[in-house]
């Protein structure tokens, strides 16, 4: 067990070490050192700018130097804790990255506390009764809002409930300091594309373990039914959608990009985004690594987690 | 109303323009640009003008008066691209010096009503052949951290200025351009190197600096208030906002790029004393820069995320007259140049560039686009607001005419060209284009439209064959000509080569009378719009908006936010 | 190849038509003119063919429909989403042929719906440059629709080959290939697409390319493993103890026995690629104006958040998501029909 989480962590560093080598030897040609120059000093200036001027400015920003040293020099920066220094905002990555993410943390974090009770209770009660008024209904639901793009339910959730009825603020800028209203929106939108999906592997997951001999067996026994779900059919049935949450992670850290930007919440998603437009190279390196990271560790989180739930299952 | 004259004292060019105006040659306003540029007082040129001057303008500050109703304090949130600061000299855009325009200050300010007066200068005198530019800086102007600001400190700004590869846009000025010379050096690329000449700029004494201008400039105050000509306090270290210490009457107290930057009212200066502004009272406590790219300000607007915002483009404008808000205009000389590169196949083709700009009907196109304000352009780049304006003959659009040049152009059977676009200012520029393509396909020109994403646009601007470049606002006519169409000048994206023109345009420039200067850009005019570089269909006015408790705000020509005066119900 | 050795005279038209060639044939009826039509329309145009070559589309779309609904009448699920998915489909090849205004023409702004002008009258309104939602909101299933087959079927074609190569061949090209779909899938999917584009440049053809990258690894770890498991069947090893090259055997006799799970999957695929595309399109990373699209729209009226002018937003929100729940719907229905088999 040791050993394979080992190896998949030294995977992952080789992962993260040619993903980044990839995104600095594409950022170091020169349309991207334009791209930068345009997004910084404007369309104009570039044009007016003679090669002296341009030389200097690549200078200035110490992309003169040649690639592999200047990998180099970020790799030693980054096993120091230094990510470098976002050309766009002016301010170290790690500064403008660590308040991004706690934002997203804590979007993430109301997602999650939504949705896992209320996919596993959807999920739960279809699973029960496989075939059932109630089962049809939830499987229906699930497929219904699952299909709705997450771009469409902001839109849908924002005109009803923020422009018809005025109930919620339409964007999350949060000009106000802080304010948790602001957040409920991007939340609901996410929540909603997603349980379905959970709902569905939970019922799945149930309705496999309720059609087992020994549940069966149990209900055969006069176990009252209620107990039979509770102490034997559950610990079994949410083995799958443990797994699956856990997976959720990798996929949050896609979904919140549009939601982030539809909503003009300050997140880890736009300022990927606003990176990616601006050519901010360190802060999509970092960003990058980041989002490798999560993705992986969501991975092995839920392989390990897995084989730790399932006494069946060992891996070789 | 007892009209001033001007006194014997007062520089030739006020008696001049004084003459030309008492002959009916010259608009009253424009006399007062004049007369303030050369040093009369705003409310004496006024007054010499005979017409009223503005009822917020006052003797002596460049900022509108007191109002009695205002409230004091209280924050005003404004919607604008929050972007970094890095040195005030290399801005390159509006919105940075918007950020620190209330906390660094410039030698003058122009208003809302395009007249330029001093700021942290009180006076300034040129001489007669406008060569030697003699300001006189207000005295107890004091910096924040306790120190008086001194000509030695305006002298070691503008010196900075000239120093070579800063890459500041102020030396592409009149008046900072003529005070650099040819070092002999090239760079790499075999473009001469300018260094700043001696004795340009230099302090007589504490409060007085002169400017030594290797030749005549008129707009020497107007230049002072570019955008990038903030005067800084010469302990300046990069990046400028960590270290911004400033005359005006606020500080930066936060600035997260891509998100806020904060601005409060000074009360005490870094030693401990108490900060007295000399420019008077201020309402705000504070002012809040929040970060919303250009098309999400109107709705953060409507969603009181904001008091204010910076612009609004004119697809949001059904948008904003259905909310209670108030919406502020100003007529510029902004325009869009649907231009083509002379140099480049097939637009090479002089008859074939007049069949385009003879099929397109601009008035058609201003009238879509904008249906009210706005003018109509003439592809010439000239436009109405510009005092030296030429009003050429209209432009008719004859589609039997294009088809003939296109004929003669060696296109019998039509042909098919592809313009650029980067709705670089917003989706108006498309339509723009769309309405072309419309009105050019009745001549057998079938027009491709190219949409490619904006940043994208201007990495291209300059080099694509066809293209839609947005043009800002200038305050001169000749401004805009120097910079787009003199031969080889690094903005000429039409590659447009005419010894007659510049001659004509140099003329011109050289012109201070208005009048006269207006005859000779008829020239300079009909030469553009003869080459057909471009078609260019309108000027646009510009918008922004503020919440209804909001006072005073207004809408600069150029963008320029003054709130010194704005107070928050 | 069999056509001729068994005499199948009885058949009835219908149940000619639902043979896989002539499914083949229809499909390909209805797919390739579309594709054609949004890619090269410009050269169409000038050979003057440009309408014309929707003509075929238009039976073809209607003679697969009324297959697809015979064949599945077991399940309300596939015939509901079959029919969204086939309506938009038909609307994408007949809207040349349909009497709506030009969705590109600048008429009147922000008329509400129902509006009446003269004789035209805007059913779903006008949008901010006064063009009609109705007119741009049918014109806008062909792009994501052509873009969203050409790219999902793009990375099915790269994502079996690697597959195929990765099971049939094994060895170190699994390895090889292995690895390097896992760097791919530790990406987060938007976070790719974004890097991607971002460094290509945005166009349809870019998404193509961006969507095989995101989606082969998957698809090719699905054909790898079936492939591992078919590969110890005895229709292979006959085909080896003929002597088949081993590319044959991979193309003529593994890949028809997977079908099934690739084509439940390729339904849902096309589902998230209408997503990306729209998304992406929103994001201002994917298709480019003029021509109309559903995440073109959304991003215009993005900015108009107000109660009166909200239907600008609506309309494609509700167009794409009704798409989208087609497809959906139809992967359900057939997989329930492929579990009851």
């Amino acid at each position: 067990m040791l050993k394979l989480i080992a190896r998949r962590l030294l995977q992952m560093v080789l992962i993260m070490a040619v993903v980044s080598l990839i995104l600095f030897v594409v950022f170091d040609s020169d349309k991207f050192k334009k791209q930068i120059a345009t997004a910084e000093l404007g369309g104009f200036s570039v044009a007016a700018m003679s090669d002296h001027d341009y030389q200097k400015w690549l200078k200035d920003k110490g992309l003169d130097v040649p690639v592999y040293e200047r990998y180099a020099q970020w790799v030693g920066g980054l096993l120091q804790g230094d990510f470098g220094k976002s050309f766009e905002k002016n301010a170290p990555v790690s500064k403008v990255m660590g308040e991004r993410l706690l934002n997203t943390g804590i979007l993430a974090f109301w997602v999650f506390a939504l949705m896992i009770p209320l996919s596993l209770i959807f999920g739960i009660v279809a699973g029960m009764k496989e075939g059932s008024f109630q089962d049809r209904s939830v499987s229906f639901i699930a497929v219904f809002t699952t299909s709705i793009p997450e771009i469409a339910t902001a839109i849908l959730l924002t005109v009803f409930i923020g422009l018809g009825l005025g109930w919620l603020p339409a964007k999350s800028a949060m000009t106000g300091g802080w304010n948790s209203v602001e957040l409920i929106l991007p939340v609901l939108t996410l929540v909603l594309y997603d349980f379905g999906y959970v709902a569905r592997m939970t019922r799945a997951s149930m309705a496999e373990v309720m059609t087992s001999q020994y549940i069966r067996t149990a209900v055969l026994k006069g176990i009252p039914y209620a107990r039979v779900i509770m102490r034997h059919a559950l610990r079994n049935a949410l083995i799958a959608p443990f797994t699956v949450i856990v997976l959720q992670l990798n996929w949050l850290l896609s979904g919140v990009v549009v939601v982030e930007v539809f909503f003009q919440f300050n997140g880890f998603g736009k300022m990927l985004l606003e990176a990616a437009l601006f050519g901010d190279v360190y802060v999509i390196q970092a960003a990058t690594l980041v989002a490798v990271f999560v993705a992986v560790l969501s991975q092995i989180i839920s392989d390990v987690g897995y084989t730790f739930l399932n006494p069946r299952i060992r891996f070789s | 109303m007892s009209f001033l004259k001007p006194r014997k004292d007062d520089h030739p060019k006020v008696h001049e323009a004084y003459e030309v105006m008492q002959d009916g040659r010259m608009d009253r306003r424009e006399f007062v640009r004049v007369a303030a540029l050369v040093g009369v007082s705003a409310g004496a040129a006024y007054a010499m003008a005979g017409i009223p001057s503005p009822a917020w303008a006052l003797e002596n500050s460049p900022f509108p008066a007191d109002d009695p109703k205002a409230k004091k304090g209280g924050k005003l949130r404004v919607g604008m691209q929050v972007q970094k600061m890095e040195d005030s000299a290399t801005y390159n855009w509006v919105e940075m010096s918007n950020q620190s325009r209330h906390v660094v200050e410039y030698l003058s300010m122009t208003g809302p009503d395009n007249i330029t007066r001093p700021m942290l200068a009180e006076s300034w005198t040129p001489s007669k052949d406008l060569k030697t530019w003699t300001f006189k800086l207000r005295k107890g102007v004091m910096w924040h951290n306790g120190e008086e600001l001194v000509a030695d400190h305006v002298v070691w700004n503008i010196k900075r200025w000239l120093t070579p590869g800063l890459g500041t846009s102020n030396v592409g000025l009149a008046t900072f351009g003529s005070m650099r010379k040819d070092s002999g050096k090239k760079d790499a690329k075999g473009k001469p190197i300018m260094v700043g000449i001696e004795n340009a700029v230099e302090a007589l004494d504490k409060h007085t600096v002169r400017f030594n201008l290797s030749k005549p400039v008129l707009s020497v105050p107007e230049d002072c208030y570019h955008y990038p000509a903030a005067i800084l306090h010469p302990s300046f270290k990069k990046p400028l906002s960590d270290n911004l210490i400033g005359t005006g009457p606020y500080e930066m107290v936060e600035l997260e790029v891509g998100k806020k930057c904060v601005l409060r009212r000074i009360t005490k200066m870094k030693n401990g004393k108490p900060f007295t502004y000399w420019g008077g009272a201020v309402y705000l406590d504070e002012i809040q820069y929040f970060n919303f790219s250009s098309e999400n300000q109107l709705a953060a607007l409507a969603s009181n995320s904001v008091d204010a915002i910076n612009e609004f483009s004119i697809e949001q404008m059904a948008l904003a007259t259905s909310l209670p808000i108030d919406i502020h205009p100003a007529r510029t000389a902004r325009t869009l140049c649907l231009r083509m590169q002379i140099s480049k196949k097939p637009f090479d083709n002089h008859k074939l560039r007049q069949a385009l700009v003879t099929a397109a009907d601009n008035a058609k196109i201003k009238n879509l686009v904008y249906p009210k304000g706005g003018d109509v352009g003439q592809n010439h780049h000239v436009a109405p607001v510009h005092p030296e304006y030429f009003p050429l003959p209209p432009l008719k659009r004859d589609v039997a005419k294009a088809k003939k040049l296109l004929a003669e152009a060696g296109y019998p059977n039509g042909i098919e060209l592809t313009i650029d676009v980067g709705n670089t200012d917003g989706p108006w520029h498309q339509t723009v284009c769309e309405a072309l393509r419309d009105q050019v396909k009745e001549a057998g020109i079938n027009l491709k439209i190219n949409v490619m994403p904006a940043s994208k646009y201007w990495e291209v601007w300059d080099k694509t064959p066809f293209g839609a470049t947005a043009w800002t606002h200038r305050a001169l006519g000749t401004m805009v000509m120097g910079l787009g169409y003199r031969t080889g000048v690094p903005w000429n994206e039409t590659h447009f080569a005419s010894k007659e023109f510049d001659d004509a345009l140099s003329d011109a420039e050289a012109t201070f009378d208005v009048e006269e200067r207006r005859k000779k850009m008829e020239k300079v005019q009909k030469l553009l719009q003869d080459a057909a570089v471009m078609v260019l269909p309108l000027f646009r006015p510009v918008y922004n908006a503020s919440a209804k408790k909001v006072n005073g705000y207004l809408m600069h020509p150029t963008g320029f936010h003054q709130f010194n005066k704005v107070w928050v119900a | 190849m069999t056509d001729t050795t068994m005499p199948a005279p009885r058949l009835s038209p219908m149940q000619r038509l639902k043979r896989p060639k002539a499914l083949i044939v229809l499909s390909v009826l209805m797919v390739i003119p579309l594709v054609a039509y949004v890619m090269f329309g410009e050269a169409l145009a000038r050979a003057g063919l440009r309408e014309i070559v929707l003509i075929p589309a238009v039976p073809a779309t209607l003679i697969l429909y009324a297959l697809a609904m015979s064949s599945w009448r077991e399940s309300w699920v596939a015939i509901l989403g079959g029919t969204l998915v086939f309506f938009w489909v038909f609307v994408a090849v007949s809207v040349p042929f349909l009497p709506l205004l030009d969705p590109n023409k600048p008429i009147q702004p922000f008329a509400p719906p129902g509006t009446e002008r003269g004789d035209i009258t805007f059913w779903l309104g006008t949008d901010l440059k006064g063009r009609d939602m109705l007119s741009r909101m049918l014109w806008g299933c062909q792009r994501v629709l052509v873009w969203g087959v050409t790219a999902t079927a793009v990375a099915y074609v790269v994502g079996c080959i690697f597959g195929l190569i990765a099971g049939y061949i094994s060895g170190i090209w699994d390895e090889i290939i292995s690895f390097i779909s896992n760097v791919l899938l530790s990406f987060p999917v938007m976070v790719l697409f974004i890097l991607i584009l971002n460094y290509l440049g945005p166009s349809g053809f870019n998404i193509v390319i961006a969507v095989t990258f995101a989606s082969a690894p998957a698809i090719m770890r699905i054909v790898r493993g079936l492939a591992l498991d078919n590969k110890t069947r005895d229709y292979v090893f006959a085909a080896q103890t003929r002597g088949e090259h081993p590319f044959r055997i991979m193309v003529w006799e593994l890949l028809p026995n997977v079908r099934g799970p690739i084509i439940v999957d390729a339904c849902l695929r096309l589902g998230y690629t209408t997503v990306a595309i729209t998304t992406l399109t929103f994001l201002g990373l994917g298709l480019q104006p003029p021509d109309p699209d559903w995440g073109l729209m959304i991003k215009e009226a993005s900015n108009l958040m107000v109660w009166q002018f909200s239907y600008m937003l609506l309309i494609p929100a509700l167009a794409v998501s009704s798409l989208i729940l087609g497809f959906n719907l139809m992967a359900d229905g057939l997989r329930e029909m492929s579990l009851r088999d």
